[in-house]
């Protein structure tokens, strides 16, 4: 089977290799290739502008740049030895390609079962419907650091054509910017063997059998890829002192990063919410922390960059914001893979032995970065904005959106500081002696006051431009959005909403989302609504920040039990546990009779528990929350079933299942040690001995061995010895039950007889019969399920300020890309 | 434009050190079971459950269990009320978030670790492994 290859899966392994050739040569090549635009431009500028092979078609831009000055202004096209930077891009697609075929065979030894790759064997398994089977892909370590590759290299095929004047040293800092990632596959490869082949796979985690994490991980990884573009232009921008029209190019792709990364973070907090029963979306875990801290960087970058190109200045922050977003990437990568948080997290993380290397990238990345920003602080212009009166810089009015996106650029910067400082508490302590974990009551005191900010500044941003306004102008704009938010507070605060922190939030919320859907509308009626994206994005904002308030403030939970057939009252809601039955993927319920075996679909069906939930207005909903044995792992599971309305989620979470006994007679059971005597009811046992009969053993009807034990049994009137029998029977027990115990009478009252003999141990367990003085009936017990029931009000406001909010997104990347299209920069 | 960005500034240093206030308060040290007795604050401890000793309450909606530390062999009883964690019984330990009060560890938060089924290592110790 080829299973002694120190190669590993030979054509992965080589690919693998091949991807790092290609990468560190077209990082090489295009600095050759910088190099030569850089003295051909000297030369150009020397007198020969529009000559030297530059004559057919030059662009307005080559002009722009070249009268602009500075080096590399040129388009490469027109340099007369670009044959380098043609090499480059070529290298640059066998880079793509190769990343691309390294995926493509991973896939194929995944879909074709292929257990001699110790990564097929760990996370697939041949049990597996087509679709989560193609998400094995990315269930490891490996596989989703090559999806982050893979995506890497599709987008770079991108940046590579939108880059234009600045490519060659922008796409030098992308490729570095994957060489670690290609390094550590290269290390820990996805495609080495195991020893010997095993019959099946591990299997996916059951956990990660769900819809939403096949689609989770691809987009979530895109967003950690696209962070790579930002960086990659900051950096070039410092290296080449391009300081204004970096922000040009980059912007849609931090736009892009805030919307694949903001999607992949709800989505997944949408999976813990509705599989796998957190109580919540959100539960301010490391793993979650990791992927929204960079998502906040970003976000503070959009606003930077949004300040910078309207006002021509505040350059440091945007250089420092793309090169911090891009490290947080890697510091969330080192925190959830290194093992360092083993024992902090629901989430069980191993040490691959990588997390030198992954230190190594941060060190290199971050310090690289700042040491160049460092290098070039000096030269980096600050001030653009002159008095003519008095030569000196001009001083903002307060009330100016400058002042406004400052503000917000600080306020992201702070929430993403306060995660950053909560998430790593547990290395932070582990300096100081004892490790230790901060509880999510950190997180929500920290941020109630950066949520209400927030809501502030988005309600003022409409009514101020960028040069500054009146208060008094400002006040007589704002005054029918704030009167709206007014009213918000108010209509909260008969809701039953209390305490000022909860109303300030609500009312400011409100307000912004009335003066930023104001706007909205006005720019809708001018039919420009290609560029309104950031105040819809802030209406969606105001949206979610109402409903993460309200679902989780306010929710109510109930922990109730439900006998069978027995209708209960829960809050609002009367609630019937039916029945135990079978749900698959499709939805199909069936008890377990009528489970097809033969498809797939029914042999995946889970246990899941039929409950009637019927609402005040008597309408039915059967919920079905799933509790259920995964077999290859014998593991129990329980997964919540949510009604979702407008106005309220019910959350239904099974806690345990008691499938209950019915009525039966018990006696009172007693285990004793030779010697050893106790009383129920007046009537006192001791155990003398016992022998065993064995001749028996070999009888040729039924084989079978006799104990015989003694007790001395003493009434309060009498002291008598008794003997009791216990036979076991040995081989085929058609004929009858495997053991047999005789009862034999007490004086008095009641009958004793043996359970059990533990000859080892010298113990033997006995059953008295009408002794015990409440009697031997045992009651029945009910079927009974019990449940957790948690009501979260509004929370259908997170998911729909979300869509709206990315909606905002999506606008403004459209009209970025389109600016950075048609735009000659410097 | 300099009031903005010392605006920014004290933003910042704001949150740092209301941060910082909240993070000593919400810490919770990872201690000994016998720290953990000693101690009157919300302290994690870790440790394996006890075979059989956990025992689920129906009335009081609560779960009973024993944690034995795998070094020392202390043992500590701890109560949880509220959904009991799926794979409890399967785990190879687990932590325990609360505090020891009325002689028992009442938890508020666990976090239950279970054998690495899906993890290369487990497979490659069964398998071997190629260098």
């Amino acid at each position: 089977m080829g299973l002694d290859s120190p190669l590993g899966f030979a054509p992965g392994t080589v690919t693998m290799w091949a991807v790092l050739v290609f990468g560190v040569l077209c990082a090489l090549t295009y600095w050759k290739a910088m190099r030569e635009g850089i003295a051909a431009e000297d030369f150009l500028r020397m007198g020969k502008k529009g000559g030297a092979g530059a004559g057919a078609g030059r662009t307005s831009e080559a002009s722009l740049g070249a009268t602009a000055g500075g080096p590399g202004l040129l388009p490469f096209e027109e340099i007369p030895s670009s044959s380098s930077l043609l090499l480059a891009r070529r290298l640059y697609y066998a880079f793509t390609f190769s990343v691309i075929l390294a995926s493509v065979l991973l896939m194929s030894r995944l879909l074709t079962h292929d257990f001699r790759l110790s990564y097929v064997a760990s996370y697939s398994g041949r049990d597996l419907p087509f679709y989560y089977l193609f998400s094995t892909f990315w269930a490891g370590q490996e596989g989703s650091f090559l999806l982050w590759l893979f995506w890497g290299s599709i987008i770079g095929l991108f940046v590579l054509r939108s880059a234009k004047e600045q490519e060659p040293p922008v796409m030098i800092v992308y490729v570095a910017s994957f060489i670690g990632i290609v390094a550590i596959l290269v290390k820990q490869s996805p495609f080495r063997f195991l020893g010997q082949l095993p019959p099946d796979g591990q299997g996916l985690n059951p956990l990660l059998q769900d819809p939403w994490m096949v689609i989770h991980p691809p987009v979530m990884f895109s967003g950690f890829a696209s962070l790579s573009v930002p960086f990659a232009f900051a950096v070039a921008a410092l290296w080449m002192k391009r300081w204004d029209g970096w922000v040009v190019r980059a912007m849609p792709w931090a736009l892009f990063t805030f919307v694949t990364l903001g999607t992949a973070i709800l989505m997944g907090g949408y999976w813990a919410y509705k599989t796998l029963g957190w109580g919540g979306y959100w539960a301010w875990d490391p793993v979650e922390n990791t992927s929204l801290v960079p998502w906040l960087a970003t976000v503070a970058l959009v606003h930077g960059m949004f300040l910078q190109k309207a006002r021509e200045k505040h350059r440091k922050i945007n250089i420092i914001l793309a090169i911090l977003a891009f490290c947080c990437i890697l510091y969330g990568t080192f925190l959830t893979r290194s093992g360092v948080l083993a024992d902090f997290s629901v989430h069980s993380f191993i040490d691959l032995g990588i997390t030198g290397w992954l230190v190594g990238i941060i060190v290199v990345f971050l310090f690289g970065g700042l040491a160049l920003l460092a290098l070039r602080w000096k030269e980096i212009p600050v001030v653009s904005d002159l008095d003519p009166a008095t030569g000196k810089e001009k001083e903002e009015p307060f009330l100016s959106r400058s002042v406004l996106f400052i503000l917000s650029v600080t306020l992201f910067c702070a929430s993403g500081l306060v995660i950053l400082l909560g998430t790593s508490a547990p290395i932070l302590t582990r300096i100081g002696g004892k490790a230790s974990q901060v509880s999510t009551g950190f997180y929500n005191v920290t941020h109630a006051p950066i949520a209400a900010l927030i809501g502030l500044l988005l309600a003022l941003v409409p009514f101020l431009s960028w040069r500054g306004e009146t208060a008094a102008a400002v006040s007589k704009k704002a005054s029918a959005a704030a009167v709206a938010g007014l009213v918000g507070g108010a209509v909260a605060f008969a809701a039953g909403v209390r305490g000022p922190r909860d109303l300030a939030i609500i009312t400011f919320a409100v307000f912004g989302m009335a003066a930023n859907a104001q706007t909205a509308v006005l720019f809708v009626r001018r039919r420009a609504i290609g560029s309104m994206g950031g105040y819809l994005a802030h209406v969606g904002v105001s949206i979610m920040l109402v409903g993460i308030l309200t679902s989780g403030v306010y929710e109510t939970k109930t922990q109730v039990s439900l006998p069978k057939g027995q209708p209960t009252p829960v809050g609002r809601h009367t609630m019937t546990f039916t029945r135990v039955v079978f749900v698959n993927e499709k939805g199909d319920v069936k008890p377990f009779d009528e489970l097809d075996m033969s498809s797939l679909d029914d042999r995946r069906a889970k246990q899941a528990m039929e409950v009637d939930v019927t609402s005040p207005s008597g309408k039915v909903w059967k919920a079905y929350p799933k509790m259920y044995m995964n077999q290859r792992t014998q593991q129990m599971m329980a997964n919540p079933d949510v009604q979702s309305t407008p106005l309220m989620d019910l959350y239904v979470s099974p806690q345990s299942y008691d499938p209950g006994q019915q009525a039966r007679v018990e006696g009172t059971l007693l285990t004793l040690k030779k010697g050893d005597s106790k009383a129920v009811g007046g009537i006192k046992v001791k155990f003398l001995d016992f022998s065993a009969d064995r001749s028996a053993i070999n009888d040729a009807k039924r084989p079978h061995v006799t104990v015989t034990a003694n007790f001395l049994v003493t009434t309060p009137e009498t002291a008598e010895e008794k003997t009791a029998k216990f036979i076991m029977y040995f081989g085929a027990t058609e004929d009858g039950p495997a053991t047999e115990a005789p009862d034999t009478p007490l004086p008095g009252k009641g009958r004793m007889r043996i359970k059990r003999v533990s000859p080892n141990e010298g113990t033997c367990e006995i059953e008295l019969l009408g002794v015990a003085p409440g009697g031997d009936l045992k009651p029945a017990t009910a079927e009974t399920l019990s449940i957790d029931v948690t009501t979260k009000p509004l929370i259908s406001l997170v998911w729909g300020g979300f869509y709206v909010m990315m909606a905002g997104g999506i606008l403004a990347l459209l009209r970025r890309a389109r600016d950075s299209r048609q735009a000659a920069v410097a | 434009m300099k009031r903005a960005y010392w605006a920014g500034g004290l933003l910042i240093v704001g949150f740092l050190a209301l941060g910082l206030s909240t993070f000593t308060k919400s810490m919770t040290p990872y201690v000994s079971f016998t720290e953990a007795k000693a101690s009157r604050r919300t302290v994690q401890v870790m440790g394996a459950l006890e075979k059989g000793s956990s025992r689920y309450d129906a009335e009081k909606k609560t779960l009973f269990f024993t944690l034995v530390d795998p070094k020392t062999k202390d043992v500590i009883p701890v109560s949880y009320t509220d959904v009991k964690p799926a794979n409890f019984e399967d785990a190879v330990s687990i932590v325990a978030i609360g505090r020891y009060e009325n002689d028992r560890f009442t938890a508020e938060k666990l976090l239950v670790k279970c054998p690495s089924k899906y993890q290369g290592e487990e497979i490659e110790k069964q398998y071997g492994k190629k260098a």
